[in-house]
C-alpha cells in the first residue's frame, strides 16, 4: 500500500466514524446497536495503520490473497447483520400488531362510553 | 351462554350489510340472541361508512393487520367482555348463519373446546365444494396435522369455527397471525384440547373478488407447511416444560 493510499483510506474511515458518532449523538441509533458500526470503523483504521496485518492474517487463515479473506469476512458479517435485523423486524412487527389491536379496542370502548353518556 | 360472532371485514362494502341483515333476521327469529362484532381491517373502500351509517357494532383497526390480526382483535374483545363462546364468521357472506346452532352444540354440551364447520365432510349437504387446488392444499395441511397430532382434521383452513371460553383466553393472548387457521388448530391439538368438525354448507362469495390464485396458493402451502413444522417443535417443548413443573 502506498502512503498516499493509506492517508486517503484513513481519512475516509475517519469521516465514516465521525458520521456514526454524529448519528449516535442525535439519538438516531440505539447505543446497543451502534457498537457494531463503531467497532467496524475502528477495526478498519487498525487494519490500515498496522503494516502487514491483513497479509499476516490472510496467511494464518490460509487464504491465497487478502482480497478473498476480506470479501469472505465481509459477507459473513453482512449475513449475520441481516439476520439480526430480520429478527428485530419480526419483533417490531408483532409488537406493532398488538399495539394496533389495543388502540383499536380502546377507541371502540371510548366510543361506547361516549354514546352511553349522550343517552343519559 | 353469551355467544359472539367475530366478523373480520376487509373491503367488504358489497357484502357486509347483507351479513348484518342475516344476523338481525336470525336474532328476530331465535330466542338465543347472538352478539356480533365486526372488525374493520382498515378497509380502503366504504366499508367503514356502511358500518357507521347502519349503526353496526364494530371495531375500526387503525392499521391494516390482515385476517389473523383482525380476528385476534375479536378474540381480545370477546375475552374482555367475558363471552362464553366466540364464533369466527366471514364478512363476505360465505358462511351460513343457520349453522351457528349446530357449530355451538358440541361446545355447549362441554364435549369439545373448538368446533370447526367443515364443508368437505358430507358431499351431499354442500353444494359449494370449492376448487381442486384449494382441496388439494387442504389435504396436504390435513396430512401434516395428522402426522404431528395424530388426529384427522378434514378442513383445517375453515374460517367458520366456534371456541369455548378457555380457548378465547388463549387466542386473546397468543394467536398465530400469519397462518391463523391451520396453526391455531395445531396448537390446540398438541396441547390436548379437543376439536370436532361438523359438516356445514357454504355459499359462494356473493360479491367482491376472492384473492386466491394458483401461485399464491402454492406459496401459501409451502409457508404453512414450514410454519406447522416449526410450531410442532415449539409447542411440544412448551408442553414438556409444563409437565416438568
Amino acid at each position: 500500500m502506498t502512503n498516499n493510499l493509506k492517508i486517503g483510506l484513513v481519512i475516509i474511515t475517519a469521516i465514516y466514524i465521525l458520521l456514526i458518532l454524529k448519528e449516535i449523538k442525535r439519538k438516531k441509533i440505539q447505543i446497543a446497536l451502534s457498537t457494531f458500526w463503531l467497532t467496524s470503523g475502528i477495526l478498519l483504521i487498525i487494519a490500515i495503520l498496522i503494516p502487514n496485518l491483513v497479509e499476516n492474517i490472510t496467511k494464518l487463515l490460509g487464504f491465497e490473497v487478502p482480497a478473498n479473506m476480506l470479501f469472505c469476512i465481509t459477507i459473513f458479517v453482512a449475513f449475520y447483520l441481516i439476520f439480526q435485523l430480520t429478527m428485530r423486524v419480526s419483533k417490531v412487527y408483532t409488537n406493532n400488531i398488538s399495539l394496533v389491536q389495543e388502540i383499536s379496542l380502546l377507541k371502540n370502548r371510548v366510543n361506547e362510553l361516549e354514546k352511553e353518556k349522550k343517552d343519559k | 351462554m353469551k355467544v359472539i360472532l367475530i366478523i373480520p371485514a376487509y373491503n367488504e362494502e358489497a357484502n357486509i350489510l347483507k351479513v348484518y341483515n342475516t344476523i338481525k333476521e336470525y336474532n328476530e327469529k331465535n330466542e338465543n340472541k347472538l352478539d356480533y362484532i365486526v372488525i374493520n381491517d382498515a378497509s380502503t373502500d366504504s366499508t367503514l361508512e356502511i358500518l357507521k351509517e347502519n349503526n353496526i357494532n364494530h371495531i375500526d383497526l387503525i392499521q391494516n393487520l390482515g385476517i389473523g390480526g383482525a380476528v385476534q382483535t375479536g378474540y381480545k374483545y370477546a375475552y374482555q367482555n367475558d363471552y362464553d363462546i366466540a364464533i369466527q364468521f366471514d364478512g363476505d357472506g360465505q358462511h351460513d348463519i343457520n349453522y351457528v346452532k349446530k357449530i355451538c352444540e358440541p361446545i355447549i354440551n362441554k364435549e369439545v373446546d373448538m368446533c370447526i364447520g367443515t364443508r368437505y365432510l358430507d358431499k351431499s349437504s354442500s353444494e359449494f365444494q370449492s376448487t381442486f387446488m384449494r382441496r388439494f392444499g387442504k389435504n396436504i395441511i390435513s396430512v401434516l396435522i395428522k402426522l404431528f397430532c395424530k388426529k384427522q382434521i378434514t378442513d383445517p383452513t375453515s374460517g367458520f369455527r366456534a371456541v369455548n371460553k378457555e380457548v378465547i383466553k388463549i387466542f386473546a393472548k397468543n394467536y398465530p397471525i400469519e397462518y391463523p387457521e391451520p396453526e391455531s388448530t395445531m396448537e390446540l391439538l398438541i396441547n390436548n384440547y379437543n376439536i370436532v368438525e361438523v359438516p356445514v354448507s357454504m355459499n359462494e362469495r356473493q360479491g367482491g373478488k376472492s384473492s386466491i390464485n394458483i401461485w399464491k396458493s402454492a406459496d401459501y402451502m409451502i409457508k404453512v407447511s414450514l410454519a406447522l413444522i416449526v410450531d410442532s417443535l415449539n409447542f411440544k417443548r412448551e408442553k414438556r416444560k409444563k409437565n416438568d413443573k
